[in-house]
């Protein structure tokens, strides 16, 4: 199921990353991603459920929640070091990174969310 | 009262009970402000060189020296600084022949620039308290990223020329991609359009002003907010990172509406800056160099998307980073480039940065445990006491000593 | 939040008047204006109304916090941005030096008030929505971004 991915700001997450960058409750908000009730059908994807999201600058996975909302074909994740794994880093002549507008691909998946830990091992791997 | 450097609001307005070195009550901070003073007794930085937990002083000295044989440095952050401490981030840039830039560079840089340049006219958030009557929110959600904009500033209090506050003398709109908890308290007044749909509605709204047919679904809901923007005594838009990056390199775009609506009736922009002074920082950088933002002092000055952080990351050969978190930040992608090159990382808390840098300093939170002066979202001059006492120096401090040892 | 036909239904139902009501309905509008107490019926506490009781109590748990305006704070919700504490007309009345115009309360006879990040509520009796000449005012809700305060 082919999404496009759109970063934002929630005040819990902003709170939790005050902080502790390195706490439970940090990778609790961010790790997450906002799916449209119809798209989660589509995909597969039940709330709760862990999810493979892909784009062509990496992949990740994160848990997914079905929004109140209707927003078919837009996902939302909270802007992260879990959402950057997606953002291309390749940018154009403004060198602005494209954090708001991701296309990517949504599965379900059995893999684990990544700690920060886990992010931080891959940065220098 | 105390100053809260949680946000670009820079409440002044804050009570705060201390017991001793411990906070045990506060008053009037959000929630995100509040994280940040919480914030004083959780996950602090400690002194680091090379993955040994050492002193400052050696950690600074360690620096110094990095610095000193560094050919290609980049100093980045400073959205979070005190002004006194950015002045000596600028003034070490010079003395390293370094790149300096600032988080500006990867969100709302292009629209600070017009504003600190006057290319768009801007005013301050008093001013929209006094007389703002029509408010555009436009990509932002201030609700969650400056929880007090519309209770302090902006749609809720009475002003000198608006005395019954939002329910008679003002109107806010708000224009978004996403429906956010801002647009559950601006529910009728809420223009969702896609992602990239801002220049599309910027054409729409300029048919409408030159008494054209726009082309939209609800052509109706655009002509009525089109005649309420044009009646307005003060109009503001306040646009957010949903703009920025929309309409990144077409900001000229954005400067085309304002102009157009200029011709009738007064409209400023405030730009919802995050950090509580990356305008501190485009602003002292653009006294001194004409730059806000990505500029080398390597051969005198030069400016350019190749001194942008995103750019510097991949050519650098050290980076100082200053109370940032790029590493967490940036794309993973430019992350990983920089997190090959030798990073020097001053901040209070341990980051995804400090992890994975060669020395770390820890330093005083600023607003709580060190004071300065910072400038507010619109420009104004917030100065600030420190209200705790602390062990680790300020930003301002570390620089100085560095500058010193240097 | 719970209903009163919610309540009602875990009740009795027998309109014995014993908790001073004519019905049984009419106590479960009392309990939920908080005019009356679960306690007040004497036959719920019998044994084979215990599971009932045990409802009863769950469902009303929440509504016991509520002000004496039946005003309801959800902390983990609230953000903590003052909306309401700018938009209260009592507040403005109150205060005109400082919640009228966006600033922190300067004085102490406002209702609400932000403490450690959440919203507070003083002197519930100054509500509009207080006493038998109770107006329906909901600036407080209307301009809450997350449903943190609540009326029951």
């Amino acid at each position: 199921m082919r999404v496009t991915i759109v970063t934002f700001r929630d005040i819990f997450q902003s709170e939790a990353q005050e902080i502790d960058r390195f706490s439970e409750e940090y990778r609790k908000m961010s790790a997450v991603v906002f799916l449209d009730k119809s798209d989660a059908v589509k995909a597969g994807v039940k709330e709760g459920a862990n999810v493979l999201v892909e784009s062509d600058n990496g992949r990740v996975v994160v848990v997914a929640r079905i929004s109140e909302n209707a927003h078919p074909g837009l996902a939302f994740m909270p802007n992260s070091p879990w959402s950057n794994r997606l953002v291309p880093a390749k940018t154009d002549d403004t060198r602005i990174p494209s954090y708001k507008s991701i296309s990517a691909e949504i599965s379900a998946t059995e893999d684990k969310v990544p700690t920060v830990e886990d992010l931080l091992r891959e940065m220098v791997s | 009262m105390a100053v809260c450097t949680g946000c670009s609001l820079l409440c002044d307005d804050i009570e705060v009970s201390i017991d001793g070195r411990s906070i045990t009550r506060t008053k009037n901070l959000c929630r995100k402000g509040f994280g940040r003073y919480r914030s004083l007794t959780s996950d602090r930085s400690v002194p680091r060189v090379d993955g040994r937990q050492t002193s400052i002083q050696e950690a600074i000295s360690r620096a110094a020296e990095m610095l000193r044989n560094a050919r290609r440095p980049m100093l980045f952050g400073w959205s979070c600084s005190t002004l006194e401490a950015q002045r000596k981030g600028i003034e070490l840039a010079r003395r390293a022949r370094a790149i300096i830039d600032d988080t500006s560079s990867i969100c709302q840089g292009e629209i600070v620039d017009m504003i600190i340049r006057r290319d768009i006219p801007s005013c301050t958030l008093d001013d929209v308290r006094n007389y703002g009557d029509t408010l555009i929110f436009w990509g932002c959600d201030p609700s969650s990223s400056h929880p007090r904009h519309m209770s302090r500033f902006s749609y809720y209090p009475r002003g000198e020329k608006l005395q019954r506050g939002h329910e008679e003398d003002r109107t806010a709109f708000l224009i978004d991609i996403r429906a956010s908890p801002t647009a559950k308290i601006l529910a009728g007044n809420f223009v969702q359009i896609p992602p990239g749909g801002d220049s599309d509605l910027i054409d729409a709204m300029l048919a409408v002003l030159d008494g054209k047919i726009p082309k939209v679904k609800d052509k109706k809901a655009l002509i009525s907010m089109m005649n309420t923007l044009k009646k307005a005594d003060m109009g503001v838009i306040f646009p957010g990172l949903g703009l920025a990056y929309s309409l990144k390199g077409r900001m000229d775009r954005l400067k085309a509406l304002v102009d157009r609506l200029n011709e009738t009736t007064r409209y400023n922009v405030i730009s919802m800056v995050g950090h509580y002074n990356m305008r501190g920082f485009n602003q002292l950088l653009f006294d001194e160099t004409g730059f806000i933002n990505r500029v080398s002092f390597a051969d005198g000055v030069n400016h350019g998307p190749m001194y942008s952080v995103v750019e510097a990351s991949k050519s650098c050969d050290l980076a100082m980073i200053v109370g940032s978190d790029p590493i967490s930040s940036l794309p993973a992608g430019i992350a990983k480039a920089l997190a090959r090159v030798p990073m020097i990382t001053l901040d209070p808390h341990r980051t995804l940065t400090t992890e994975l840098s060669r020395v770390v300093i820890p330093t005083a939170l600023s607003g709580i445990e060190a004071g300065g002066s910072a400038l507010r979202m619109d420009g104004v001059r917030i100065e600030f006491d420190a209200i705790v006492k602390s062990e680790y120096p300020s930003d301002e401090e570390v620089l100085s000593r560095i500058l010193e040892e240097i | 939040m719970v209903s009163a036909m919610e309540i009602y239904q875990l009740t009795p139902k027998l309109n014995c008047k014993k908790c001073g009501l004519p019905t049984c309905m009419a106590f479960a509008v009392a309990l939920l204006a908080r005019e009356k107490q679960i306690e007040d019926c004497t036959p719920l506490l019998e044994p084979k109304y215990e599971a009932k009781l045990k409802k009863l109590r769950e469902v009303m748990a929440p509504v016991a916090g509520a002000t004496e305006t039946g005003l309801i704070i959800h902390d983990e919700r609230c953000y903590g941005c003052g909306n309401c504490v700018v938009a209260c007309p009592v507040n403005v009345a109150n205060d005109p030096k400082g919640s009228a115009i966006g600033l922190g309360p300067k004085s102490d006879k406002v209702i609400l008030i932000v403490e450690d990040g959440v919203v507070k509520c003083l002197n519930p009796k100054e509500c509009r929505r207080f006493g038998p000449n109770r107006i329906l005012c909901n600036l407080c809700t209307a301009t809450c971004p997350s449903k943190a305060i609540e009326f029951v």
